[in-house]
């Protein structure tokens, strides 16, 4: 059983790493004898699941003594110790051996937590993973990175996921708005001038509306895109931005004149006043937003 | 004769350069990674690593380590879809094992075996050339490592559709000073 459990892993044994949800937990039982705590906890491989009949070892720091207990088949373990502080080894056929140098246990009122307990593993699992064939080789505690240089974190790792999902969404849309875009400024020939036309007019109007739609929908993936605290913005996405501080509000301010110089021309009038300045600020818009694309793709 | 006082200085040499029982540690370092697009070509450089060699019974082991995030492109949007692309807030350090037997160490050309973790993935490069260089008793190591985002199973990266290729070397430039 045990062979079956791990012997499918062995040739993997370097590319897994035991991964362990590390809890400790001192309650003071008041049922249970005086000044004794637990130790307890989940030991999980690199997918996640949990390790059966993995070996756990306790040593206290103290006294020296040592205690072992074997993980069930949901890979909790638990050990019932005197108060003081421990190192604790993890052990599993297959897999590299972790060790922690030190973890207190405490004989009253210790919390679960939970959170941070995933990173200290996350940690350790990168930090003390040790080959216990070469036990002359330098392990990244010697590196002395603090730990939130090597503590991973699964919640920044899928804000990081969900920002460039939504990001990714914003280039192809974009992409999409830019053909929107030039066909709109196609179609403006039919909509103004000698060659102006109410049937031109009315499509170039059609088109335009679902450009506009389409850059909201745009501008709205990189706006609400989740931000990275501390974060300084470098590189060509400044210029990026900056653009968008102009192609924004002409995008806004562009059909709000294009409704006014439409219901100008439909009712026979030549366009004037403010929305005689709608192509001016529609080639505007266009050429910050073309500009705009052409900042990410080009170094400057 | 010229080359067997060569010879016999670097045997006598060598264990004060670089071996012996000894420690040694990672001084200063450039690490940098380069990304071709069909677009444009990009570089980030890390200059964070740390690293500690020990040498013992005639082999030596290496370890270097970067925090991912270290990385710079001057792109900070790049360097966040980077991030996001190679796991690095979930597997936030990439590490390099090397290991050597020491008397290759004082070799102009050091042909490495390393094992690198990256991405939460271990991948494994053979008989890597790294060129050596003795400067008073630091190391100056600088070679190419030849990694590719298939070996750490990343989703290549991609701007307006158009993913990178799948070649991003490591370029190494690292000083070790014994410890």
């Amino acid at each position: 059983m045990l062979r079956n459990t791990f012997g499918n892993r062995l040739g993997r044994a370097r590319r897994l790493v035991v991964i362990f949800l590390f809890a400790t937990l001192a309650p003071f039982l008041a049922a249970q004898t005086a000044g004794t705590g637990t130790l307890t906890g989940k030991v999980l491989d690199a997918s996640g699941a949990p390790v059966a009949n993995a070996k756990v070892t306790a040593v206290s720091a103290d006294t020296g003594q040592a205690q072992t207990v074997t993980t069930g088949v949901d890979g909790v373990y638990r050990l019932a110790l005197p108060p003081g502080n421990y190192g604790v080894k993890f052990e599993a056929a297959g897999f590299v051996t972790v060790e922690i140098s030190s973890e207190t246990v405490t004989a009253s009122g210790t919390s679960v937590q939970d959170g941070n307990l995933a990173a200290y593993a996350q940690s350790n699992q990168q930090t003390t993973a040790k080959s216990p064939e070469k036990p002359t080789e330098p392990s990244l505690n010697d590196l002395g990175f603090p730990p939130d240089q090597t503590a991973g974190n699964a919640a920044a790792q899928a804000r990081l996921d969900k920002r460039s999902h939504m990001l990714k969404i914003h280039q192809r849309l974009g992409l999409v708005t830019a053909g929107a875009l030039v066909a709109t400024l196609v179609l403006s020939n039919g909509a103004a001038g000698r060659n102006s036309t109410a049937s031109g007019r009315e499509l170039h109007a059609v088109v335009g509306g679902v450009t506009a739609g389409l850059y909201m929908t745009t501008a709205y993936f990189a706006i609400f895109a989740p931000k990275v605290a501390g974060t300084k913005t470098r590189g060509s996405i400044r210029l990026h931005k900056a653009l968008a501080g102009i192609h924004g509000p002409g995008m806004i301010l562009t059909p709000i004149l294009g409704v006014l110089a439409y219901d100008q021309r439909n009712s026979g009038q030549k366009v004037h006043g403010i929305a005689s300045a709608h192509g001016a600020v529609a080639t505007v818009t266009g050429i910050a937003y073309g500009a705009a694309m052409l900042s990410v793709v080009f170094k400057f | 004769m010229n080359q067997r006082i060569l010879a016999a200085f670097w045997l006598l040499a060598a264990p004060a350069l670089f071996g012996g029982d000894g420690q040694w540690v990672l001084g200063q370092s450039t690490l940098s990674y380069h990304v071709s697009h069909p677009l444009h070509e990009s570089v980030g450089v890390s200059h964070q690593a740390r690293g500690k060699g020990v040498c013992h019974a005639g082999q030596c082991d290496f370890l270097i380590a970067a925090p991912v995030k270290s990385f710079d492109s001057n792109d900070s949007n790049r360097d966040l879809h980077m991030l996001q692309v190679t796991r690095g807030a979930q597997f936030p350090l990439v590490t390099v094992r090397v290991v050597v037997p020491e008397t290759e160490l004082t070799a102009a050309t050091i042909q490495c075996d390393l094992e690198i973790q990256f991405a939460g993935q271990t991948a494994h490069y053979k008989q890597v050339p790294f060129q050596r260089e003795a400067h008073g008793n630091e190391i100056r190591i600088t070679g190419t490592i030849p990694t590719t985002i298939s070996d750490f199973k990343i989703d290549p990266p991609s701007l307006l559709t158009m993913p990178i290729k799948n070649d991003i070397p490591v370029r190494v430039d690292m000083t070790w000073r014994p410890q």
